[in-house]
C-alpha cells in the first residue's frame, strides 16, 4: 500500500519519479512531500540568467523607451538601427532560451518536486507568457524573483509581488496606464488600461462569476495606476506633470515622484501618473494614500472568501481531478480562510487530501508535464537533447507561452486532441531511441511508475519486440500519460 | 562518426536527414578491394520456419499444419522457399543466396532486448556498450568505414570507432503499425487515448491494424524495407563509399495471425533485397549479405495463429559474393526429443561463426583479431569456411 503512495507521491504530487525516489519515499510518502515544504526546496540555480533589473539594463541602451530599438529617448533613429535591432532580437532569444533550458533542468533533477510543481501552478496561476518583444526578457525573471520567492509564504504576499513586478505590469500592460483625469493623460492623450484590474479580479483572486461589475474593475484599474516601471520615459512622463502644475511646493513633490536612474528596471510607484482621489472596490471606498491605494484593494481581494474558494477549485482539480470532489475543494477553502491564506500550510492540506491519493491516475498530463516527467525518469539527455525547443513546439506548450493571461489549461480535453496523441506518439516513438541501454524497458516502466503501472502495461512492455518499441510503449501507456 | 558527405546523400536519392555526424570522409585505401558487407538484422525474431519450411520433415505438418505455405519454392535437400520470396529463390538458383536453416547466438533465453542487445555486442551474456562491428572498424585490415541506416546508431556500431554514420529517411521514425496495434490493444479500456488515437490514425488503417493484430502494413515497418535497404546499396555503391552496411528491419513478432503478417514481410524483405542487389549495381557481385534474428520462434502453432519466441532461427546469406545455392549447417530436424526443451529448433551454427567466416574470408580480417577482440573470447565459435 506504501509503496502505491510512494509512486502516487513522487508522480501525481512531484513531477515524475526520479531514480531511487518511490523507493525514498516508500517509508512515508505524506512526509516524503511535506520535508519539501520550505523556501529553500523550491529555490532554482539561476547563476547565468538576469534579473528583471539586469534585463532592463541591457536593453537600455538599444530600447529608446519609445518601444523602438536604435533609437534614441527622442526618437531619433541612429545609423546602426538595423543593426542592433537584429542584436537585441539575438539577445532576446538567447536570454529566453537560457531561462527555459535552466528551468526544464531545474524540474528534470530537483529532489524537490513537489515544491517545484506547486511553484508551477503559482506560477501558471500568475502568468506572465512571452507574448512580445517588451515582455520576453521578463518572464524568466518574474518567475523567479515573484513566484519562486513567495511559493510558501502568504497568499496576500505572492498576490502583491506578483501584481507589482516588473513582467507583470508590463504583460497586463499597467506599466502604459494613466490615471484619466492627471495633466500626464491630457497631455499625452493617453489614459486607462484596465487589462491588470480585470485579470487580478478575474483569474488571480476572486474569480469570474464572483459578483465584482464593470466599475470595479475601472475603479480598481484606477487605484492601480502609478505603478510602473522606471526608466527614462517614466521620467519624461513625470516631469510633464510637473511642467504643467507649477508650484514651489507642488514641484518639489513631483521632482521626488519622477524615479532616479539607480532605479531603472524597478517597478515603482510614480504619483503624477496616478489618478487622484479615493477609490470605491465591491462596496468599500479606500480612502489611503495614492501609493497604499492598489495594495489595499488587493489585501482585501486576498482576504475575500471567494478568493479562498476560486484557489482551493483550482488546486484540487489540480491534485484530484478535473472535477474534483465539493469535500476536497471545501477542505482546502476551510485551510486557506483559517490560516489566512498561509500556503505552507495549505500545500500540507494539499498532502493530506484523502482525494488526492485515488489509486486510479485522474489528470492527464499536460505536454510539459509528459516531457518533465520522462526527464526525470529517463534523464534529461534522453529527452529533450538538443530539439528541445521543436519538441516543444510540435507537443504545442512552449515554455513561457501561454495563450493568454488565463495560463495553460488544467484538464483532459485540453490534451488529449487527436493530433496531440499522435504528436505524443511520435515523439514516444523518437525519444525510445535515444535512451540509455542497460535497463530493459519494464525496468525502467518500474522505476517511472513503480506500482501504478497496471499488470496490462507490464505485460505490453515486457512484450514488446525491441527495446525502443518497450520504451515507446511505456511512456505512451495510460499510466505514464497520466499522473 | 563520419559525415557523409552530400554527395552520397543526393545519391541516396531521399529526402536526406543525416542522424549524426563529425568532420571526416570515408577513405578507402583499396584493401577491400571494393568488397562489401550488408548485416541486415530482422528484429522481432522470424520465424524460419515459416520462411524456409524443411517440407520433407516427418514432423513438420503435426507441428505447423496451419502455418505452412502451399505454394512454397521448392529449392534442395527438402527445403522450400516461402512463396512471397520468389527473388531470392531466383538467387539461390543462381547461386547467389544461401541459407542456414538452424542458427542461433550463444544466448538460450526469449527476451527480445537481451537478445538483440547480445547479437549486436558480440557477447556471450552480458551486455557491453560497443557493438562487434566497431570493434571490429579498430582492427580492420584497412580504412573501412560502416554506415547504419535507421534513425540512431544501433549497439552494434557503437564504440570507440569513429568511422561510422547513420542515415535516416525521415527526422521523426513513424511508429511502426506493430507498435500502433500494441497501442491500441492497450488503450482497450481507456476512454480518452482509444478513440484519440484511432481517430488521429484514420478509421482505415485502424481497423486493418487491428484486424491483424501485431501485424498490418503501410506505416513504419515492412513499408520502409525497401527505402533502407535501397539506400544502403547506394551508400556502398559509391567510389568512395563506405564497405559496410548495417539495416534494421523491425515487425518480425509474429505472436497471432503470422500468415498474413509474414506473408508481407516476406515480400517486402524480397523486394528490398531486389532493391538492394540494384542500387548496389557492380558492386552486387562483390557483397556479401547476411539478414539474422535474435533467435527464432517456437516450432509449434500457439493459440493465436502465431508462434512464440524461440531458439533456432534462420540465417539468410545473398550477394555476388556468397557461395549460394546451398544450405550451411545441420538439420537438427522437428522430433520432439530434438527440440531445445522440447519446444524451440535446436540450433546447429553460432551467429558468430557466420559473421567471424565473412569479415575473414571477404573482408580479410585476421582470425586471431576475430577471436580475441571482434567477439571476445570466441575461439571455440569457429569461423565458418567456405562462405564466399
Amino acid at each position: 500500500m506504501t509503496e502505491l503512495q510512494a509512486a502516487i507521491a513522487a508522480t501525481r504530487f512531484g513531477m515524475g519519479a526520479a531514480p531511487g525516489e518511490i523507493r525514498a519515499a516508500a517509508s512515508d510518502p505524506r512526509g516524503w512531500l511535506k520535508a519539501q515544504i520550505t523556501p529553500a526546496a523550491v529555490l532554482m540555480p539561476a547563476d547565468d540568467l538576469l534579473s528583471a533589473k539586469q534585463v532592463f539594463e541591457a536593453r537600455q541602451d538599444a530600447y529608446g523607451m519609445n518601444g523602438a530599438p536604435g533609437q534614441d529617448a527622442n526618437g531619433v533613429r541612429s545609423e546602426a538601427q538595423p543593426m542592433i535591432q537584429k542584436q537585441v532580437q539575438r539577445e532576446t532569444r538567447d536570454g529566453l532560451l537560457r531561462e527555459v533550458e535552466a528551468r526544464s533542468r531545474h524540474a528534470a533533477t530537483t529532489p524537490n518536486s513537489f515544491a517545484e510543481r506547486w511553484h508551477r501552478f503559482w506560477a501558471n496561476h500568475f502568468t506572465v507568457a512571452a507574448r512580445n518583444a517588451q515582455v520576453v526578457g521578463l518572464v524568466g525573471p518574474f518567475e523567479r524573483e515573484a513566484i519562486r520567492t513567495n511559493v510558501f509564504g502568504r497568499f496576500s504576499t505572492l498576490l502583491a509581488a506578483a501584481t507589482f513586478h516588473p513582467g507583470m505590469l508590463v504583460y497586463l500592460d499597467a506599466a502604459r496606464s494613466i490615471g484619466p483625469s492627471t495633466k500626464v493623460a491630457e497631455r499625452r492623450d493617453a489614459g486607462l488600461n484596465e487589462n491588470l484590474a480585470r485579470e487580478i479580479l478575474e483569474l488571480h483572486t476572486i474569480g469570474v462569476g464572483s459578483g465584482y461589475t464593470q466599475a470595479d474593475i475601472i475603479e480598481f484599474a484606477k487605484a492601480l495606476t502609478g505603478w510602473t516601471v522606471a526608466g527614462p520615459q517614466t521620467a519624461r512622463l513625470a516631469g510633464l506633470g510637473k511642467q504643467k502644475q507649477g508650484g514651489r511646493g507642488q514641484r518639489a513633490r513631483q521632482q521626488a515622484a519622477a524615479p532616479p536612474a539607480d532605479e531603472y528596471g524597478e517597478a515603482v510607484f510614480v504619483e503624477p501618473l496616478h489618478e487622484p482621489g479615493p477609490r470605491t472596490v465591491l462596496r468599500k471606498t479606500y480612502n489611503v494614500s495614492a501609493h497604499d491605494q492598489a495594495a489595499a484593494v488587493l489585501g482585501d481581494l486576498a482576504a475575500n472568501p471567494a478568493t479562498a474558494k476560486h484557489i482551493a477549485t483550482k488546486l484540487a482539480r489540480h491534485f484530484v481531478s478535473d472535477t474534483p470532489p465539493a469535500s476536497a475543494v471545501a477542505k482546502l477553502e476551510s485551510s486557506f480562510t483559517k490560516t489566512d491564506g498561509d500556503l505552507s500550510l495549505l500545500a500540507r492540506a494539499v498532502v493530506d487530501l484523502e482525494e488526492a491519493w485515488n489509486e486510479t491516475s485522474q489528470k492527464f498530463k499536460s505536454a510539459e508535464e509528459l516531457l518533465v516527467s520522462a526527464a526525470r525518469a529517463a534523464g534529461a539527455q534522453a529527452t529533450f537533447g538538443g530539439a528541445q525547443r521543436a519538441v516543444y513546439t510540435s507537443l504545442a506548450q512552449q515554455p513561457f507561452g501561454a495563450p493568454s493571461p488565463a495560463g495553460w489549461p488544467d484538464d483532459t480535453t485540453s490534451w488529449s486532441g487527436s493530433d496531440a496523441i499522435k504528436k505524443r506518439l511520435e515523439w514516444a516513438n523518437a525519444v525510445s531511441r535515444r535512451m540509455a541501454r542497460g535497463e530493459t524497458p519494464s525496468e525502467f516502466l518500474y522505476r517511472a511508475l513503480g506500482r501504478i503501472a497496471s499488470d496490462k502495461t507490464r505485460q505490453a512492455v515486457a512484450r514488446a519486440e525491441s527495446a525502443e518499441q518497450g520504451f515507446t510503449i511505456a511512456l505512451m501507456s495510460p499510466e505514464f500519460q497520466r499522473r | 562518426m563520419i559525415a557523409l558527405n552530400r554527395r552520397h546523400l543526393l545519391l541516396a536519392g531521399c529526402a536526406a536527414t543525416l542522424v549524426t555526424a563529425t568532420p571526416g570522409a570515408f577513405a578507402n585505401t583499396g584493401a577491400s578491394q571494393g568488397r562489401k558487407l550488408v548485416v541486415i538484422i530482422l528484429r522481432g525474431a522470424m520465424d524460419g520456419i515459416a520462411a524456409l519450411p524443411k517440407i520433407d520433415d516427418p514432423d513438420i505438418r503435426s507441428h505447423r499444419a496451419s502455418l505452412l505455405d502451399a505454394e512454397a519454392i521448392p529449392l534442395s535437400d527438402g527445403f522450400a522457399l516461402h512463396s512471397a520470396m520468389p527473388a531470392l529463390a531466383a538467387m539461390y538458383a543462381s547461386k547467389e543466396a544461401a541459407f542456414m536453416p538452424a542458427l542461433a547466438g550463444p544466448y538460450r533465453e526469449r527476451s527480445h532486448f537481451e537478445a538483440q542487445d547480445l547479437l549486436e555486442c558480440g557477447e556471450i551474456a552480458k551486455v557491453s556498450a560497443d557493438g562487434w562491428l566497431n570493434r571490429a572498424l579498430q582492427k580492420a585490415p584497412g580504412a573501412y568505414g560502416a554506415v547504419s541506416i535507421g534513425p540512431t546508431q544501433p549497439l552494434i556500431l557503437r564504440g570507440a570507432s569513429t568511422k561510422t554514420s547513420s542515415w535516416s529517411p525521415a527526422v521523426l521514425p513513424e511508429a511502426s503499425d506493430d507498435t500502433l496495434a500494441r497501442l491500441l490493444d492497450l488503450y482497450e479500456n481507456d476512454p480518452i487515448l482509444k478513440p484519440a488515437l484511432v481517430s488521429a490514425l484514420g478509421a482505415d488503417s485502424v481497423a486493418g491494424a487491428m484486424e491483424t493484430k501485431a501485424m498490418g502494413g503501410g506505416r513504419g515497418g515492412s513499408a520502409q524495407y525497401v527505402t533502407q535497404l535501397e539506400a544502403a546499396g547506394r551508400f556502398l555503391s559509391q567510389p568512395d563509399g563506405p564497405e559496410i552496411a548495417v539495416v534494421s528491419l523491425e515487425g518480425w513478432d509474429t505472436h497471432t495471425g503470422q500468415n498474413a503478417a509474414l506473408r508481407q514481410r516476406f515480400a517486402a524483405l524480397d523486394n528490398g533485397i531486389k532493391a538492394l542487389k540494384a542500387s548496389l549495381g557492380q558492386s552486387w557481385g562483390k557483397t556479401a549479405i547476411v539478414a539474422v534474428s535474435e533467435f527464432g520462434r517456437t516450432v509449434r502453432v500457439n493459440g493465436g495463429g502465431g508462434t512464440d519466441h524461440g531458439t533456432g532461427g534462420l540465417a539468410i546469406l545473398a550477394g555476388g559474393a556468397i557461395k549460394g545455392g546451398r544450405l550451411y549447417g545441420d538439420w537438427p530436424s522437428l522430433r520432439s526429443s530434438a527440440l531445445f526443451e522440447n519446444r524451440d529448433l535446436m540450433p546447429t551454427v553460432d551467429s558468430r561463426q557466420v559473421f567471424k567466416g565473412l569479415l575473414r574470408d571477404h573482408l580479410g580480417w585476421a582470425q586471431r583479431d576475430l577471436d580475441t577482440t571482434v567477439f571476445h573470447d570466441s575461439a571455440k565459435a569457429r569461423a565458418l569456411e567456405d562462405l564466399v
